[in-house]
């Protein structure tokens, strides 16, 4: 059901003589790298080159000077990554990244398949209605996503303290979410859990039509309660999609940026940094384009160790292919 | 039973059933509170968008706001550019990505694995990662600040992996037949890509193209990088409305409404091929 190819047609006899096919061999050879070409060519000069030249700015003191004139940078040897491993900002970025990135994405994905899971069990309006509901919040672009969060829990006018303040016995007139990390990080947490589960749960809920209804049954009728159902027939089945989306909530999540940067206007607080918006303030606000390069290496290294068992399922589909 | 047909049948009960349902109710409202609150906030008048007290359903809607966002500085410029580069990148990703998709479905050649290796790795880069080295680049050419060229080329390179590997699969699931067939009947290969493989892919281009839409049109952190304010997006002017005017919400959810528009509505339209997109990888494994 995910895969975007048509059924094949009935395939019918058709005997064709071989010879047509020889004749092409010639300038078959070369056609596919032409095709291919142009796209190659673009991938290299915009994707294989800077990623080679980010390696290079990392061992290099490149700030305004270099920017304005168009001077080379000096050889700045280990200098950036000294700087940078030795910092404890630095750490403190590591740190809350990943732990970021762990949370939001458990909470994610358990919520994504229990929303699943309870789309099965719902009548057909309610599926429907919470269908609707996740499809307007997915198409919903990101900027827009951080500002309405950012706005329901405005200090002075957010809907959040309004309700709260409710509660019998609370006060949360003028309540600033923002003031502790703790606090904003549950916020933006918030933010983008909500955005992420609708592409979880809706692709979570396809992938369980997959399981069989008569499995199912046969577990009940042998004694397996929901839960034993759950473990030993559906996670199993779809243990291959959830490896996917996890996988690409991780991915997404660990380059977090959109989020916290337009929560804190453009300017994130040292509390508020991930390393994504770390580099990058590094590089634009603060001009150490070879500091922010370093960072931004570090960066996609600690990525590719969490995702080997990704790269590695890549590599399969390659061969597959 | 006969009525949740496609439910899962393990351990349910009327009460269970029940609780299910309000669960789902309680879930959408949740859900769908922010999208609300934008549209309703986006109507209100300042008196109401600004008091701690908020009304659910605005007492003295007003259009007031949208026309602020309309007047706000630069509106017509992003509005304008957003649509050029989007436009501009979006066809450009489609003709090349096609091309290598081409390629990659239909011809074996050596190095073909390799092409989609880098395809589907470079997918795993963060973007802002390589935004360092692709500044420097293009502001040494001379295609940043008031050149539109150097964000439209980056918007392509974005684009181009999620478009070569979708319409690789359009492609793939047209039989080989169909081109084998028509080779017979006196076509050449070009006369097959013509009349055989572009028809029959239309479908696959028009959600690609889409998906493709909202990605660059999207985004806002690269072109606010590379260009001057006056030669930015959509998106990127939402943005400096917010900072430049702080918690001006009424008019500033207005913006928000009117830079989403296109692309709820795009994405509604092909929700389907996104989730496929995204997730094909877990089918061919």
């Amino acid at each position: 059901m995910y895969a975007v190819e048509t059924p094949p047609a009935p395939v019918q006899e058709s005997p064709r003589p071989p010879v047509t096919r020889r004749r092409k061999r010639g300038t078959g050879k070369a056609l596919p790298w032409l095709l291919a070409g142009p796209a190659l060519a673009l991938l290299a000069a915009l994707l294989a080159y800077p990623m080679g030249r980010m390696i290079v700015l990392s061992f290099q003191d490149y700030g305004l000077k270099q920017l304005w004139s168009g001077a080379t940078a000096p050889f700045a040897g280990l200098e950036n990554y000294l700087d940078v491993l030795t910092d404890s900002a630095f750490w403190a970025v590591v740190r809350r990244t990943i732990l970021f990135t762990a949370v939001s994405v458990l909470l994610t994905v358990l919520i994504g398949l229990g929303v699943a899971l309870l789309m099965r069990r719902v009548g057909k309006t309610v599926r429907l209605m919470m269908i609707v509901a996740m499809m307007f919040v997915w198409a919903l672009p990101a900027l827009v996503q951080a500002q309405v969060f950012k706005m329901m829990t405005d200090s002075d006018v957010g809907v959040l303290n309004y309700l709260i303040d409710k509660l019998p016995g609370v006060d949360f007139q003028n309540h600033s979410w923002f003031f502790t990390p703790t606090q904003g990080w549950i916020v933006i947490t918030s933010c983008v859990v909500w955005a992420g589960v609708p592409f979880l749960a809706i692709t979570l809920n396809a992938g369980l039509t997959q399981v069989p209804k008569e499995l199912l049954e046969a577990a009940t009728v042998d004694g397996a309660n929901a839960w034993q159902s759950f473990r030993a027939i559906i996670v199993p089945i779809l243990k291959p999609l959830l490896v996917i989306v996890t996988t690409l909530s991780v991915i997404w999540n660990f380059g977090l940026f959109t989020q916290n940067w337009v929560m804190r206007d453009g300017k994130p607080e040292p509390e508020f940094q991930t390393l994504a918006t770390y580099s990058y303030v590094q590089a634009f606000a603060q001009n150490k384009y070879g500091l922010g390069s370093a960072i931004s290496v570090i960066t996609v290294l600690l990525l590719l160790g969490a995702m080997a068992i990704y790269i590695r399922q890549m590599f399969k589909i390659g061969e597959v292919d | 039973m006969a009525a949740d047909q496609g439910t899962l049948t393990v351990g349910r009960s009327r009460i269970g059933t029940f609780f299910a349902n309000f669960g789902g109710v309680v879930f959408s409202i949740v859900m769908f509170f922010p999208v609300y609150w934008v549209l309703v906030t986006s109507f209100k008048p300042q008196t109401e968008w600004s008091s701690f007290t908020p009304t659910f359903i605005p007492e003295a809607p007003t259009l007031d706001n949208f026309t602020s966002a309309f007047n706000a500085p630069n509106f017509k410029a992003s509005l304008v550019n957003g649509i050029v580069v989007t436009a501009v990148a979006v066809l450009f990703s489609l003709i090349i990505g096609f091309l290598a998709a081409l390629a990659v479905a239909r011809f074996r050649f050596y190095g073909r694995r390799a092409i989609i290796l880098v395809v589907l790795a470079v997918q795993l880069v963060p973007f802002v990662a390589l935004l360092i080295p692709i500044f420097l680049m293009l502001q040494s050419a001379e295609l940043t600040g008031d050149s539109i060229i150097g964000v439209t080329l980056v918007y392509v390179v974005l684009l181009l992996p999620y478009t070569v590997w979708t319409l690789r699969g359009f492609i793939a699931g047209i039989p080989r037949e169909l081109d084998e067939a028509a080779m017979i009947d006196g076509c050449t290969r070009a006369q097959v890509f013509w009349r055989v493989i572009l028809p029959l892919t239309g479908p696959g281009l028009v959600a690609t193209s889409v998906y493709g839409f909202i990605q660059a049109w999207n985004e806002f952190i690269i072109i606010n990088t590379l260009n001057d304010p006056e030669h930015q997006n959509l998106m990127a002017w939402l943005m400096q409305n917010q900072t430049s005017r702080g918690t001006y919400w009424g008019p500033l959810m207005a913006g928000a409404i009117i830079t989403s528009i296109p692309v709820v509505i795009f994405f509604l339209a092909v929700q389907r091929n996104i989730a496929s997109g995204l997730t094909a990888g877990a089918v061919k494994g």
